[in-house]
């Protein structure tokens, strides 16, 4: 079945308009009717006292006395009476009143009701007793006066109601308009979100209780969405983040497995070039240009070795890295004494080291060359010109609260340098990989930096932005005393 | 004259640590496998024994702990650039340096070196194993 659907402002004025033109005609005839009767009533009533009245006049008084006092009588009655005809038939002889219509005819009973005969005229015939005889007063009353009243009742009853039908009409649309304007908020707003716009607010103004808390409702259902909807982006979000680390850290293992392959070929290259040339250099005949020579290929072979070195050092093939409790605030200090003598003087250090932090399970050797090469990424980031090297080092709580407190210690290193683009960020720690140019590095010392976290089971992460510097955090589990042992958080 | 044997895969590295020995007054013997060396070993007694750790066939882990079985007076140094087995393809937890040369230390070696080695470092702990003047 098909079912017409219009706007709620149509729906209500069609239903107030059909409601009344069922209610209206009903209340019209109803109305007239009481209407019409009463004027009926009224004016037979009015014409039967009359009549009564003048009756009695003729039984009490001298009116039948003389012919022209019984016409006085009847002029009377007409005159004053509104009677249309008056007659009195006495002893075979009727009078009638000289002012009354001639050509009525005379009744023989009061008639029974208004209109009755359908001749416009109400007849009355009262029986006279006088003087001890019989005699008949009969009088006709005019219904036409009466009938243009009961009209004029009626037309005006017809007017009001159609007042009041158009008013009632006026009333209903402007109420269903007024009904209907938080309803077609409320679908507006449905739409918006309907289109995956949850940020638009359903903030509805009503004073219907209901459209109220159905829009409160609404709200708290949108919310609830938002809420959802934020959830599982900050977990898309998330796990896209887990994602690229997972992807960065197996690119990093790949590049640090291939390089320690590398490493392993290129130490057994450099054996018979370090004994080789040691060898021949024993010789002490060899003098003049082709010692000096070769001592240029074994200080070359050193350098060489050095750099397998810092390549093993980010493949973690670390010589044992002798972890123990230390305290980084003393290794900072100990590091920015010796960065300090390197650093130009346009270089502005500023240090923040809080004081008190637990201690960390770390190797101090390492933890200084830790701070050493992110001291000296630092001031290479800002090129030779003015600028503030700012480290620092804090306790800080590491955990997301689900599993309680985790305590971390912070280390961090920012400059005020050139900042580095996505691409650049994302192979930072890859050995070799330097923005520098030829022979101002090697590329190594951020991959070195990479493998000495990852050896103290550190974490660590990098801030950028362009042309406002690099922030680089390490961050530390902390060790903490339980009893009379100490353990490490898990970072 | 105290024997020597040298037990690497890499021609270069053998021959280039055997003539710093001969030098020093040693003889030497080279072997580029550790089956070979455990042979060559079973028909000619030696002093010392220096291995490399990555070899093909036998690894030089295995090979030390044959010769301190079998030959339990002979002294070992076992040297190692580090690297992986073969390094073919990803292996997610590369073996360090430092690791091969504990296991070696485990397996009996009486000194480890890590390659690339200098000259003093090698006399050094061929003399410390064999005693100074043995040359």
């Amino acid at each position: 079945m098909v079912r017409l659907r219009t706007s709620f402002a149509n729906y209500v004025t069609l239903w107030v308009v059909a409601v009344h033109i069922i209610l209206l005609p009903a209340l019209f005839f109803g109305m007239g009717y009481v209407i019409r009767k009463s004027h009926e009533n009224l004016f037979v009533e009015h014409a039967r006292t009359f009549a009564r009245v003048v009756a009695e006049e003729f039984e009490v008084g001298a009116a039948l006395d003389s012919r022209q006092r019984t016409e006085d009588l009847l002029d009377l009655a007409v005159l004053h009476g509104e009677a249309l005809y008056a007659e009195l038939y006495d002893r075979g002889v009727a009078t009638r009143s000289r002012l009354g219509s001639a050509d009525i005819l005379s009744p023989r009973h009061t008639d029974l009701g208004f209109g009755q005969g359908g001749d416009g005229i109400y007849f009355i015939v009262l029986p006279i007793v006088h003087a001890g005889h019989n005699a008949e007063l009969r009088l006709g009353f005019d219904e036409l006066p009466a009938q243009e009243r009961i009209h004029l009742a009626l037309r005006r009853m017809l007017w009001l109601l159609g007042g009041y039908l158009g008013i009632a009409i006026g009333i209903a649309i402007v109420l269903s308009y007024r009904l209907s304007r938080p309803i077609h908020r409320l679908q507006d707003v449905s739409r918006v979100i309907a289109t995956g716009d949850y940020a638009r607010v359903l903030n509805i103004s009503t004073g219907i209780r209901e459209l109220h808390d159905l829009a409160s409702d609404l709200e708290a259902m949108r919310r609830e969405l938002v809420g959802v909807i934020k959830a599982k982006e900050q977990s898309e979000a998330r796990r896209d983040e887990l994602q690229r680390q997972l992807r960065h850290r197996q690119r990093l293992e790949t590049v640090g497995t291939l390089a320690s392959g590398i490493a392993h070929e290129f130490n057994n290259v450099l054996v018979p070039i370090i004994l080789f040339t040691s060898t021949v250099l024993q010789d002490v005949s060899l003098a003049g240009a082709s010692r000096s020579h070769l001592e240029r290929v074994l200080g070359a072979a050193r350098r060489a070795k050095d750099v397998v070195k810092k390549i093993l050092t980010f493949t973690r093939e670390l010589d044992e890295a002798r972890l123990a409790l230390i305290d980084l605030r003393v290794v900072v200090t100990e590091g920015l004494n010796l960065f300090s003598a390197l650093a130009p003087p346009s270089i502005e250090i500023r240090t923040e080291i809080a004081e008190e932090i637990p201690l960390v399970k770390a190797d101090a050797t390492l933890a200084l060359h830790l701070v050493i090469n992110l001291c000296t990424n630092a001031y290479q980031a800002m090129d030779g010109a003015d600028g503030v090297l700012s480290i620092g080092l804090r306790y800080r709580d590491c955990g997301d609260g689900s599993l309680g407190p985790q305590p971390c210690v912070e280390l961090w290193v920012s400059d005020t340098g050139h900042g580095m683009e996505p691409d650049t960020l994302e192979r930072i720690f890859e050995p070799f990989f330097t923005t520098r140019s030829v022979g101002q590095g090697t590329g190594l010392g951020l991959s070195v930096v990479h493998g000495i976290v990852e050896s103290f089971g550190a974490s660590i992460t990098v801030e950028t932005k362009i042309g406002e510097g690099t922030t680089f955090r390490v961050v530390f589990p902390a060790v903490v005393r339980v009893g009379d042992e100490f353990i490490a958080a898990d970072a | 004259m105290r024997k020597i044997l040298i037990v690497d895969d890499e021609l270069d590295v053998r021959d280039s640590v055997k003539c710093v020995l001969n030098l020093a007054g040693y003889e030497v013997l080279t072997c580029d496998n550790a089956t070979d060396a455990l042979e060559l070993l079973g028909r000619t007694p030696m002093d010392l024994v220096i291995t490399d750790i990555i070899m093909p066939k036998m690894n030089g882990v295995q090979a030390i702990q044959a010769i301190r079985s079998e030959f339990p007076l002979v002294r070992i140094v076992a040297i190692s650039g580090g690297g992986n087995f073969g390094a073919v393809g990803y292996q997610p937890a590369a073996i360090a340096t430092n690791a091969y040369l504990k296991s070696a230390e485990e397996a009996g070696a009486h000194v480890v070196l890590t390659k690339p080695f200098e000259v003093a470092d090698l006399l050094q702990a061929v003399e410390t194993l064999l005693g100074v003047g043995h040359a």
